[in-house]
Protein backbone atom coordinates (compact mmCIF):
# COMPACT_ATOMS: atom_id res chain seq x y z
CA UNK A 1 0.00 0.00 0.00
CA UNK A 2 2.89 2.08 -0.99
CA UNK A 3 1.21 3.85 -3.74
CA UNK A 4 -1.20 6.44 -3.90
CA UNK A 5 -3.79 5.99 -5.65
CA UNK A 6 -3.65 6.49 -9.61
CA UNK A 7 -5.45 9.41 -10.98
CA UNK A 8 -8.81 7.69 -13.36
CA UNK A 9 -6.28 8.79 -16.40
CA UNK A 10 -3.91 6.24 -14.78
CA UNK A 11 -6.40 3.70 -14.19
CA UNK A 12 -8.06 3.90 -17.77
CA UNK A 13 -5.10 3.18 -19.51
CA UNK A 14 -3.38 0.72 -16.62
CA UNK A 15 -6.50 -1.02 -17.28
CA UNK A 16 -6.34 -1.34 -21.38
CA UNK A 17 -3.45 -2.01 -20.91
CA UNK A 18 -3.31 -5.10 -18.56
CA UNK A 19 -6.84 -6.20 -18.28
CA UNK A 20 -8.30 -6.25 -22.09
CA UNK A 21 -5.13 -8.81 -23.19
CA UNK A 22 -7.39 -11.55 -21.42
CA UNK A 23 -10.38 -10.91 -23.38
CA UNK A 24 -9.91 -13.91 -26.00
CA UNK A 25 -9.07 -16.21 -22.77
CA UNK A 26 -11.77 -14.96 -20.93
CA UNK A 27 -14.07 -15.28 -23.70
CA UNK A 28 -13.23 -18.60 -24.22
CA UNK A 29 -13.90 -19.36 -20.95
CA UNK A 30 -17.12 -17.46 -21.17
CA UNK A 31 -17.77 -19.79 -24.15
CA UNK A 32 -17.56 -23.29 -22.49
CA UNK A 33 -19.26 -22.00 -19.27
CA UNK A 34 -22.42 -20.03 -20.97
CA UNK A 35 -21.88 -22.71 -24.22
CA UNK A 36 -23.38 -19.81 -26.53
CA UNK A 37 -21.76 -16.73 -27.97
CA UNK A 38 -24.35 -14.08 -27.29
CA UNK A 39 -24.18 -15.37 -23.50
CA UNK A 40 -20.59 -15.69 -23.22
CA UNK A 41 -20.44 -12.11 -24.77
CA UNK A 42 -22.65 -10.74 -22.15
CA UNK A 43 -20.55 -12.40 -19.83
CA UNK A 44 -17.41 -11.24 -20.67
CA UNK A 45 -18.67 -7.18 -20.88
CA UNK A 46 -20.43 -7.68 -17.65
CA UNK A 47 -17.17 -9.40 -15.65
CA UNK A 48 -15.08 -6.23 -17.75
CA UNK A 49 -17.73 -4.03 -16.22
CA UNK A 50 -17.26 -5.28 -12.74
CA UNK A 51 -13.49 -5.21 -13.19
CA UNK A 52 -13.25 -2.10 -14.44
CA UNK A 53 -15.04 -0.89 -11.41
CA UNK A 54 -13.26 -2.35 -9.16
CA UNK A 55 -9.67 -1.74 -10.46
CA UNK A 56 -8.80 1.10 -7.97
CA UNK A 57 -8.99 -1.91 -5.21
CA UNK A 58 -6.70 -4.64 -7.53
CA UNK A 59 -3.58 -4.53 -6.10
CA UNK A 60 -0.65 -4.03 -8.77
CA UNK A 61 2.03 -6.95 -9.16
CA UNK A 62 -0.66 -9.36 -7.53
CA UNK A 63 -2.07 -11.90 -10.62
CA UNK A 64 -4.05 -9.91 -12.29
CA UNK A 65 -5.47 -13.11 -14.48
CA UNK A 66 -6.87 -14.95 -11.53
CA UNK A 67 -8.41 -11.40 -10.48
CA UNK A 68 -10.15 -11.59 -13.60
CA UNK A 69 -11.45 -14.97 -13.53
CA UNK A 70 -12.66 -14.72 -10.03
CA UNK A 71 -14.94 -12.05 -11.10
CA UNK A 72 -15.80 -14.26 -14.73
CA UNK A 73 -16.58 -16.96 -12.46
CA UNK A 74 -18.93 -15.37 -9.01
CA UNK A 75 -20.39 -13.51 -12.28
CA UNK A 76 -21.49 -16.65 -14.24
CA UNK A 77 -22.82 -18.39 -10.92
CA UNK A 78 -24.63 -15.41 -9.49
CA UNK A 79 -26.42 -14.35 -13.13
CA UNK A 80 -25.99 -17.04 -15.29
CA UNK A 81 -26.20 -20.40 -13.72
CA UNK A 82 -29.57 -19.29 -12.36
CA UNK A 83 -31.62 -19.38 -15.44
CA UNK A 84 -30.03 -22.48 -16.43
CA UNK A 85 -31.45 -26.03 -15.52
CA UNK A 86 -28.90 -27.64 -13.18
CA UNK A 87 -30.83 -30.53 -11.42
CA UNK A 88 -27.41 -31.86 -9.65
CA UNK A 89 -25.87 -28.59 -8.83
CA UNK A 90 -25.79 -28.38 -5.41
CA UNK A 91 -25.14 -32.39 -5.06
CA UNK A 92 -22.44 -33.08 -7.47
CA UNK A 93 -19.79 -33.43 -5.14
CA UNK A 94 -21.74 -35.74 -2.62
CA UNK A 95 -22.46 -38.44 -5.87
CA UNK A 96 -20.92 -41.75 -5.85
CA UNK A 97 -18.38 -42.77 -8.70
CA UNK A 98 -20.96 -45.34 -9.82
CA UNK A 99 -23.73 -42.32 -10.34
CA UNK A 100 -20.95 -40.82 -12.49
CA UNK A 101 -20.74 -43.66 -14.66
CA UNK A 102 -18.15 -46.77 -14.85
CA UNK A 103 -15.20 -46.44 -12.54
CA UNK A 104 -13.55 -48.80 -14.51
CA UNK A 105 -10.12 -48.58 -15.72
CA UNK A 106 -10.42 -47.42 -19.81
CA UNK A 107 -7.61 -49.81 -20.91
CA UNK A 108 -5.13 -52.24 -19.73
CA UNK A 109 -1.90 -52.76 -20.44
CA UNK A 110 0.43 -50.25 -22.56
CA UNK A 111 -0.15 -50.70 -26.19
CA UNK A 112 -3.88 -50.19 -25.63
CA UNK A 113 -2.90 -46.72 -23.64
CA UNK A 114 -0.67 -45.69 -26.27
CA UNK A 115 -3.51 -46.49 -28.67
CA UNK A 116 -6.04 -44.85 -26.60
CA UNK A 117 -4.23 -41.86 -26.83
CA UNK A 118 -3.69 -41.73 -30.72
CA UNK A 119 -7.24 -42.03 -31.15
CA UNK A 120 -8.04 -39.26 -28.47
CA UNK A 121 -4.95 -37.14 -30.60
CA UNK A 122 -6.93 -37.59 -33.47
CA UNK A 123 -10.22 -36.48 -32.51
CA UNK A 124 -11.57 -33.10 -34.08
CA UNK A 125 -12.07 -30.40 -31.54
CA UNK A 126 -15.89 -30.43 -31.99
CA UNK A 127 -15.56 -33.74 -30.10
CA UNK A 128 -13.46 -32.80 -27.76
CA UNK A 129 -15.84 -29.60 -26.84
CA UNK A 130 -19.22 -31.82 -26.50
CA UNK A 131 -17.50 -34.13 -24.31
CA UNK A 132 -16.53 -31.18 -22.11
CA UNK A 133 -19.72 -30.00 -22.42
CA UNK A 134 -21.45 -32.80 -21.10
CA UNK A 135 -19.58 -33.41 -17.70
CA UNK A 136 -21.11 -31.76 -14.82
CA UNK A 137 -20.31 -28.06 -14.52
CA UNK A 138 -18.13 -27.70 -11.50
CA UNK A 139 -15.98 -30.95 -12.87
CA UNK A 140 -15.87 -28.83 -16.60
CA UNK A 141 -14.70 -25.68 -14.69
CA UNK A 142 -11.74 -27.39 -12.91
CA UNK A 143 -10.95 -28.98 -15.47
CA UNK A 144 -11.18 -25.93 -18.07
CA UNK A 145 -9.13 -23.72 -15.65
CA UNK A 146 -6.33 -26.42 -14.64
CA UNK A 147 -5.92 -27.61 -18.21
CA UNK A 148 -6.45 -24.83 -20.48
CA UNK A 149 -5.81 -22.18 -18.52
CA UNK A 150 -3.01 -23.86 -16.36
CA UNK A 151 -4.21 -22.47 -12.91
CA UNK A 152 -2.71 -24.08 -8.88
CA UNK A 153 -4.89 -25.82 -7.50
CA UNK A 154 -4.90 -22.95 -4.72
CA UNK A 155 -5.96 -20.53 -7.08
CA UNK A 156 -8.85 -22.58 -8.56
CA UNK A 157 -9.67 -23.07 -5.13
CA UNK A 158 -9.57 -19.25 -4.75
CA UNK A 159 -11.43 -18.55 -7.57
CA UNK A 160 -14.23 -21.55 -7.20
CA UNK A 161 -14.64 -20.65 -3.49
CA UNK A 162 -13.99 -23.99 -2.25
CA UNK A 163 -11.01 -25.85 -0.36
CA UNK A 164 -8.81 -27.46 -2.25
CA UNK A 165 -9.33 -31.13 -1.40
CA UNK A 166 -12.66 -30.53 -3.36
CA UNK A 167 -11.07 -29.31 -6.43
CA UNK A 168 -8.42 -32.29 -7.13
CA UNK A 169 -11.82 -34.36 -6.01
CA UNK A 170 -13.81 -32.59 -9.47
CA UNK A 171 -10.33 -32.71 -11.17
CA UNK A 172 -9.62 -36.01 -10.64
CA UNK A 173 -13.61 -36.88 -11.71
CA UNK A 174 -14.17 -34.33 -14.17
CA UNK A 175 -10.78 -35.69 -16.05
CA UNK A 176 -12.09 -39.34 -15.85
CA UNK A 177 -15.89 -38.69 -17.16
CA UNK A 178 -14.03 -36.51 -19.78
CA UNK A 179 -11.75 -39.43 -20.93
CA UNK A 180 -14.70 -41.64 -20.94
CA UNK A 181 -16.60 -39.52 -23.33
CA UNK A 182 -13.28 -39.18 -25.57
CA UNK A 183 -12.89 -42.96 -25.94
CA UNK A 184 -16.95 -42.87 -26.65
CA UNK A 185 -16.37 -40.45 -29.36
CA UNK A 186 -13.00 -42.71 -30.65
CA UNK A 187 -15.32 -45.51 -30.45
CA UNK A 188 -18.03 -43.79 -33.01
CA UNK A 189 -15.11 -42.54 -35.20
CA UNK A 190 -13.83 -45.76 -35.79
CA UNK A 191 -10.12 -44.94 -34.43
CA UNK A 192 -8.31 -48.47 -33.01
CA UNK A 193 -11.58 -50.22 -32.56
CA UNK A 194 -9.81 -53.55 -31.38
CA UNK A 195 -7.47 -51.30 -29.01
CA UNK A 196 -10.59 -49.44 -27.07
CA UNK A 197 -13.18 -52.01 -27.26
CA UNK A 198 -12.43 -54.52 -24.91
CA UNK A 199 -12.76 -51.60 -22.22
CA UNK A 200 -16.19 -51.49 -21.00
CA UNK A 201 -16.88 -54.93 -21.27
CA UNK B 1 10.65 -47.74 -1.73
CA UNK B 2 10.28 -51.40 -1.91
CA UNK B 3 7.18 -51.62 -4.22
CA UNK B 4 8.00 -50.88 -8.08
CA UNK B 5 6.57 -47.25 -7.46
CA UNK B 6 3.59 -47.97 -9.47
CA UNK B 7 0.66 -47.47 -6.49
CA UNK B 8 2.44 -44.39 -5.78
CA UNK B 9 2.95 -43.00 -9.78
CA UNK B 10 -0.53 -44.08 -10.51
CA UNK B 11 -1.96 -42.01 -7.33
CA UNK B 12 0.24 -38.98 -7.91
CA UNK B 13 0.35 -38.90 -11.86
CA UNK B 14 -2.92 -35.96 -12.49
CA UNK B 15 -0.35 -33.99 -9.75
CA UNK B 16 2.30 -34.52 -11.70
CA UNK B 17 0.81 -33.51 -15.06
CA UNK B 18 -0.31 -30.39 -13.22
CA UNK B 19 3.21 -29.70 -11.45
CA UNK B 20 1.56 -29.64 -8.33
CA UNK B 21 4.12 -32.22 -7.08
CA UNK B 22 6.97 -31.34 -4.49
CA UNK B 23 10.38 -31.44 -6.12
CA UNK B 24 11.15 -34.72 -4.59
CA UNK B 25 8.37 -36.69 -5.61
CA UNK B 26 8.42 -35.07 -8.84
CA UNK B 27 11.78 -36.66 -9.57
CA UNK B 28 10.61 -39.75 -8.05
CA UNK B 29 7.96 -39.94 -10.60
CA UNK B 30 9.80 -38.77 -12.97
CA UNK B 31 12.37 -41.36 -12.44
CA UNK B 32 9.56 -43.85 -12.06
CA UNK B 33 8.61 -43.41 -15.75
CA UNK B 34 11.45 -43.81 -17.08
CA UNK B 35 11.48 -47.17 -15.96
CA UNK B 36 7.72 -47.82 -16.35
CA UNK B 37 6.14 -48.60 -19.71
CA UNK B 38 2.66 -49.11 -17.83
CA UNK B 39 2.63 -45.57 -16.17
CA UNK B 40 4.05 -43.65 -19.20
CA UNK B 41 1.02 -44.74 -21.31
CA UNK B 42 -0.92 -43.86 -18.23
CA UNK B 43 0.75 -40.67 -17.82
CA UNK B 44 0.57 -40.30 -22.46
CA UNK B 45 -2.93 -40.12 -22.14
CA UNK B 46 -3.37 -37.71 -19.41
CA UNK B 47 -1.09 -35.25 -21.06
CA UNK B 48 -2.96 -35.56 -24.72
CA UNK B 49 -6.26 -35.62 -22.76
CA UNK B 50 -4.62 -32.03 -21.55
CA UNK B 51 -3.11 -30.92 -25.04
CA UNK B 52 -6.53 -31.59 -26.99
CA UNK B 53 -8.86 -29.65 -24.07
CA UNK B 54 -6.28 -26.79 -24.50
CA UNK B 55 -6.21 -27.12 -28.39
CA UNK B 56 -9.90 -27.39 -28.66
CA UNK B 57 -10.99 -24.38 -26.23
CA UNK B 58 -9.19 -21.55 -28.26
CA UNK B 59 -11.54 -18.61 -29.17
CA UNK B 60 -11.23 -15.33 -30.39
CA UNK B 61 -13.41 -12.25 -28.62
CA UNK B 62 -16.09 -11.18 -31.43
CA UNK B 63 -15.01 -7.30 -32.49
CA UNK B 64 -18.07 -6.23 -31.57
CA UNK B 65 -17.26 -7.62 -28.09
CA UNK B 66 -14.41 -6.04 -28.07
CA UNK B 67 -15.81 -2.55 -29.21
CA UNK B 68 -18.34 -2.72 -26.38
CA UNK B 69 -16.46 -3.60 -23.63
CA UNK B 70 -13.66 -0.63 -24.49
CA UNK B 71 -17.18 1.42 -24.41
CA UNK B 72 -16.92 0.33 -21.20
CA UNK B 73 -13.72 2.45 -19.96
CA UNK B 74 -15.57 5.73 -21.74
Amino acid sequence: MTDATPEPQQLRALFEEQAIPFMDQLYAAAMRMTRNPADAGDLVQETYTKAYAAFAQYQQGTNLKAWLYRILTNTFINSYRKNQRQPYQNTIDDLEDWQLGSAESLTQGRTTRSAEAEAIDHLPDSDVKEALQSIPEDFRLAVYLADVEGFAYQEIADIMKTPVGTVMSRLHRGRRLLRERLADYARQRGFSEDAISGSKK
Amino acid sequence: MTDCGCEKAKAELEEYLHRELSAEDFRDITEHLENCEDCTGEHLVGLTITQKVQRACQETAPEELRARVLEILG
